[in-house]
């Protein structure tokens, strides 16, 4: 049998540094098309003015009359009291979590004794929903800023204690026994080896107890408060003022965002040492 | 100098691994006797499991419970001995230069001045440029680099090598072994290599130690006559095959397959 050779198929590279434009991004392309595909349809659903009004506007609202509540609410100065409540409750209530969950965590890792001490009364506690926790906090603490403070702090320690002790028992033996083969004293294993080997545990705590710490505010302020983001999606949900509800909900989003993102930049600088990924 | 000092003694060294739940406990190292002068470079070989990595680790105070005797040189500098880790035992969270300059900072020298210390290593062992690199950006064969300068930055008497080419592919490995003869003559240094190659063993050594399997017992202490320096080629000569096949001789008896190679019997 002969054999034959076949031309291969042969393409122009394209190349992303020619033309005016910069490439568009698929990512931002598609993206954006999923969001202008959601508005539409919901608009065109509940809106009676701009769209086929299917649907009472008090259960749905529609995204023009939120964008007008927004509106209101900002230009009024009306929506900022709610916005500086919410924020001091979680400044405070995730800051005392920061600063006493990730030490305490590191403590749980390091001393296998304090980890026997405490692990049970850990995971019972991290079994337990906090929400039921609140009356109880109510109850002591009041109703003011220092109760939320609290209701926010136990949302959030728990997840970044138990991340952060994960993280200081998986540094590998092998980077013991280096650092003991160089005779490191206790401190410097651990600030050489068990600090570093521990940061992305410690961050994936952090960055789930942003989460948790909001879910906190928003609960502590359905229950009782007379301020706040949660008070005031609680205050317009009994209004049936669904365009309001919905406002605070976006508010709420975009903080969950915005605080995802500022964790990530805080990963990104302590990632330099690993091979970037994605 | 007198003319022979000597390094390492070891005696009767015997050492068990104990089960911590079980209690049970699996000989690693049966008497073993070893000594080494200054400035001889001494590699080990043996099946894997043999308790090689067990002998090193004893040596270098990582398992302090063993029995029999083992005394070092203290040095009028430096440290006794040091140790180059098997492969990617740098540390990932560091850059070169700091992962150079490890065994500094543990004796508590100031950032700057260990660092500055490192740069003399970095250098003999071809890292320059390199410093302030991540090690995964690093191939494997400049990771053994810079794990071998870590060891030389505190000035070991012996250099404890735990086979640290053996994740490196042949060529890489070779050019590496001739790299470490070369720096061995430059540091001055006594070394105890450890390898489950055999050619990597004569082309580096003074003496090979051979190994029997678990528990691991010295076999055979061949002296390695061939001259130094040493060329690459000189491992097709005959003498250099000769050896080879005496020490494949003594070995092949040992690797029986129903021995584990990792893990802990139970
Ligand atoms: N930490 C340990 N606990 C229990 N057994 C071990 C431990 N480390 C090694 N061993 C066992 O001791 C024997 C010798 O191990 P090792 O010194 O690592 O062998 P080699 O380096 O020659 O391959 C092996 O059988 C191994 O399974
Ligand atoms: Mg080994």
């Amino acid at each position: 049998m002969a054999a034959q050779t076949v031309p291969l198929k042969r393409t122009a590279h394209p190349n992303p540094k020619t033309g005016f434009w910069p490439r568009p991004n698929e990512r931002v392309v598609f993206g954006l098309l999923g969001f202008v595909l959601v508005l539409g349809t919901w608009e065109l659903v509940s809106s009676s003015e701009y769209g086929l009004g299917l649907v009472k506007r008090v259960l749905l609202s529609s995204p023009t009359l939120i964008l007008d509540a927004a509106i209101t609410d900002i230009s009024s100065g009306a929506i900022w009291p709610h916005i500086i409540e919410s924020g001091k409750e979680y400044v405070f209530g995730f800051g005392a979590a920061l600063v006493t969950g990730i030490p305490l965590g590191l403590a749980i890792g390091w001393f296998r004794r304090l980890n026997y001490v405490l692990d049970p009364w850990l995971s019972a506690i991290y079994a337990t929903p906090t929400v039921a926790l609140i009356p109880l906090i109510i109850l002591i603490f009041g109703i003011d800023l220092g109760a939320k403070i609290v209701v926010v702090w136990l949302e959030a320690i728990f997840v970044i204690t138990v991340s952060t002790t994960t993280g200081v028992k998986a540094a590998d033996a092998k980077y013991h026994d280096i650092a003991e083969s160089f005779r490191a004293s206790n401190w410097t294993v651990f600030r050489t080896v068990t600090l570093p080997a521990s940061v992305p545990y410690i961050l994936t705590g952090v960055r789930l107890g942003t989460g948790r710490a909001l879910v906190g505010v928003v609960v502590s302020e359905f229950l009782a408060a007379n301020a706040g983001i949660g008070f005031y999606i609680a205050l317009n949900g009994s209004f049936f003022s669904s365009a309001r509800v919905f406002f605070g909900i976006i508010l709420l989003g975009a903080l969950g965002i915005t605080l995802g993102e500022l964790v990530r930049v805080v990963e990104k600088r302590f990632d330099r040492w690993r091979p970037a990924i994605s | 100098m007198t003319d022979t000092q000597i390094a390492l003694d070891a005696r009767a060294v015997q050492f068990y691994y104990e089960d911590p739940t079980t209690h049970e406990r699996l000989l690693a190292i049966e008497k073993m006797d070893l000594e080494i002068n200054v400035g001889e470079f001494v590699s080990i070989v043996g099946p894997s499991g043999c308790g090689k990595s067990t002998f090193l680790k004893i040596v270098n105070g990582l398992l302090p419970t063993y029995d029999g005797e083992i005394s070092v040189l203290e040095p009028d500098h430096g440290r006794a001995h040091a140790m180059v880790f098997q492969d990617s035992a740098l540390f990932p969270w560091y850059s070169i230069v700091s992962n150079v300059a490890y065994g500094l900072t543990c004796q508590g020298v100031p950032k700057k001045e260990a660092h500055a210390r490192a740069m003399p290593f970095i250098e003999m062992v071809g890292l320059t440029g390199f410093e302030t690199k991540y090690p995964y950006q690093l191939s494997g064969g400049m990771q053994q680099r810079a794990n071998l300068a870590r060891a030389l930055t505190v000035d070991p008497e012996i250099l404890l090598m735990d086979e640290p080419f053996a994740a490196l592919d042949a060529q890489t490995r070779e050019l590496m072994q001739a790299e470490l003869l070369r720096i061995w003559h430059q540091a001055q240094k006594t070394v105890l290599f450890i390898t489950h190659q055999i050619d990597e063993a004569i082309y580096l050594s003074d003496r090979v130690i051979v190994m029997s399997a678990r528990p691991g017992r010295i076999l055979a202490d061949i002296r390695v006559d061939l001259p130094r320096p040493r060329e690459l080629k000189i491992k097709r000569s005959p003498a250099f095959v000769a050896l080879t096949d005496q020490i494949w001789s003594l070995i092949t008896p040992q690797l029986h397959d129903d021995a584990p190679a990792t893990g802990v019997a139970s």
